[in-house]
């Protein structure tokens, strides 16, 4: 067990002693451990064992709360439920706040008080990163974001290489030179950005995104050193590094005089950048900061686009990632999009704001030591996704379609799974030709 | 005055500074702070965070346990009867003023039904083994506190006799709202406020 250090405690502390935080205040006081939230988690509904009630989550936080900063919890610590701060009562919080918590806030929207669970869960996670208590995997991906400027390191040259092999299949496809994959350009209006698991694993999915823009006559850029729209700090919470990663890119965008930033298919790089970005840099942003389905929404409601929709005829069903929709208001949106490029949606049951997380959030599919934890939890979306009767699974997020692989395959559903840039690059037509590219 | 009386003046006194401590430093503290651009209708989600999005059919933690659902409600309308009845019955003890027999033994009945509710709570915390786990000496004071008052409100306005229990009763359950978990009278309104500030603030809510 690892020994916590005087001061990094006293520092995981003083998280919690923050008068000025009005919400931590508000959830640290506001849970009445009714346990009504039980259902709403997949880790109970898998397990079926308290400690992964949503609410035992909270009171791993809230008891520290009361213990350290209430004076009922200072005189008389056993009659309020607080507890004290030592190696065993961390190192359980870790298995908790790390290993058994999506953070995808399920929990939030149906809990009957109205507590913020995955904020307190976030908070209990940076008291844990404080004393250097994040588990390695996850530590090591965002040191390589740091490192290297994209959480896989991938070397700029690899990078580079694999567009350029892209962008010459790209002008084959299209029997156009003009048609581009723009590395390190300035001035562009769009300023676009990956999960580098695209240039990794899935480069078809660039390809996609690409058609999308060439079609668009899109002025597009990608930079070559930052890229990654994903910000893993977010998950470990350790805010100095989550501000680190979120300033690389906002000063890339700059560097190349980008006009909007354009995220990705990412559901937490697209929280990280859109909604947390700026409370990491504790500023606005001067640019405009646009989800990918959003721009493709737009590009369909101007007519930027034309999609035919007949040209994807398979039962398409979506998996909304947690942090663009139920986190990030994109359920309506992602609907637009889809509904746009497919001609037979079912949805799964529940949906959009109320769907079950993929079990890969959280930083989850980058801790190699809950893995059996994570795929038992994901059974819960394989069930939804098979009684749809889908053949195709749609979803905005690479952290999602990998989650949905391993499910795809440790429960054999035979399903496909695609990112809405495939989806639609799959329906373009041709404006007034009817005609695919 | 009686010395128990006299108690639970004192007692309330505490609980209300208590009470207004906690809710000046949640004021002070400010309204949150978000520097991203807004996507949604703020307004719109706060309000709909105290109405709508608290109807059953919006919750698990209600559609899936109608039972507990109801019985919580039946509950907290018990609490604030109490609390409400304790400020009318010291006016009407001081002022002379005495309670038609009929509104006495109809309010005493709904707080018999109210406090059973309670009961029915409790022992559910004490039997379910999830609940068990997740609960501590708060858990089961602050129920039990609550459900007595009702049901001692109710004796108190059937037999005047009960009055120094009423009172004792009263002060403990004033000493223990700021204290234990009972305090979420205050910051459930606070969570639901940061809950509409939250999902609107990016869009999500209202739905």
């Amino acid at each position: 067990m690892k020994n916590i250090d005087i001061q990094a405690k006293e520092k995981a502390l003083d998280l919690l002693r923050d008068k000025s935080d009005t919400k931590l205040i508000t959830h640290m006081n506001a849970c009445v451990r009714c346990g009504l939230c039980a259902d709403s988690c997949m880790y109970y509904l898998t397990f079926k064992e308290a400690k992964y009630i949503p609410a035992a989550k909270v009171a791993a936080v809230s008891s520290l709360y009361r213990r350290y900063c209430t004076f009922a919890g200072k005189v008389a610590p056993s009659l309020v439920n607080a507890k004290e701060l030592n190696e065993e009562y961390a190192a359980e919080m870790v298995d908790l706040l790390f290993g058994s918590c999506t953070v995808c806030g399920r929990c939030v929207k149906h809990c009957s008080i109205g507590v913020d669970i995955a904020y307190v869960v976030k908070k209990g996670r940076e008291m844990l990163a404080t004393m250097d208590m994040v588990p390695a995997t996850l530590q090591a991906t965002v040191d390589a974001a740091i490192n290297t400027g994209n959480n896989m390191a991938i070397p700029v040259e690899e990078f580079t290489d694999t567009i350029k092999w892209l962008e010459g299949d790209l002008i084959d496809e299209m029997e156009n030179p003009e048609a581009r994959i723009p590395l390190d350009e300035y001035d562009k209006e769009l300023f676009y950005t990956l999960n580098p698991r695209e240039p990794k694993f899935f480069p078809l999915s660039i390809s996609a995104m690409a058609k999308v823009f060439y079609a668009a006559k899109a002025s597009w850029t990608l930079s070559t050193k930052y890229y990654d729209v994903t910000n893993y700090g977010f998950f470990n919470s350790n805010t100095a590094e989550a501000t680190q990663i979120a300033k690389n890119l906002y000063d890339e965008v700059h560097k190349l005089r980008g006009k909007k930033l354009i995220l990705g298919e990412c559901g937490h790089g697209s929280r990280a950048n859109r909604w947390e970005g700026p409370n990491y840099l504790k500023k606005s942003y001067d640019f405009e900061t646009l989800t990918a389905v959003e721009l493709i929404g737009d590009y369909i409601r101007k007519g930027t686009i034309t999609l035919d929709k007949s040209l994807n005829n398979e039962v398409f069903t979506i998996h909304d990632p947690c942090n663009l929709v139920r986190n990030g208001g994109m359920f309506k949106e992602i609907r637009f999009v889809v509904n746009s490029a497919v001609e037979n949606l079912v949805e799964m049951n529940p949906y959009g704001n109320d769907n079950y997380c993929c079990g890969g959030g959280g930083g989850m599919l980058a801790m190699s030591e809950y893995n059996e934890g994570r795929l038992k939890t994901g059974k819960i979306k394989a069930d939804q996704i098979l009684a749809t009767g889908a053949k195709v699974v749609i979803t905005p997020c690479h952290n999602c379609v990998d989650q949905l692989l391993q499910l795809n395959h440790t429960y054999k559903m035979g399903v496909k799974i695609v990112t809405i840039a495939e989806i639609v690059a799959d329906a373009i037509v041709k404006n007034n030709k009817n005609k695919t590219i | 005055m009686n010395w128990y009386i006299i108690a639970a003046l004192a007692a309330l006194l505490i609980c209300i500074i208590s009470f207004a401590f906690q809710f000046f430093n949640l004021i002070k503290a400010g309204a949150p702070r978000d520097l991203s651009e807004k996507s949604g209708d703020l307004s719109g989600a706060i309000l709909y965070s105290y109405t709508k999005a608290m109807m059953p059919k919006h919750k698990e933690s209600a559609y899936l346990h109608m039972p507990t659902y109801a019985a919580g409600l039946i509950y907290h309308m018990g609490t604030f009867l109490s609390l409400a009845l304790f400020v009318a019955l010291l006016i009407f003890r001081f002022a002379g003023v005495e309670i038609p027999g009929i509104i006495s033994l109809s309010i005493a009945v709904l707080l018999i039904i109210t406090s059973l509710s309670g009961f029915g709570i409790l022992l559910k915390r004490i039997v379910k083994k999830d609940l068990r786990y997740l609960s501590g000496p708060d858990d089961y004071i602050s129920n039990l506190l609550t459900t007595m008052i009702q049901l001692l409100s109710a004796l108190y306005l059937l037999f005047p006799a009960t009055e120094p229990v009423y009172f004792v009763f009263a002060a403990l359950l004033f000493l223990w709202m700021p204290v234990g978990k009972t305090k979420h009278v205050l910051y459930f309104f606070s969570a639901r406020y940061h809950l509409g500030y939250f999902y609107g603030w990016r869009g999500t809510w209202p739905e």
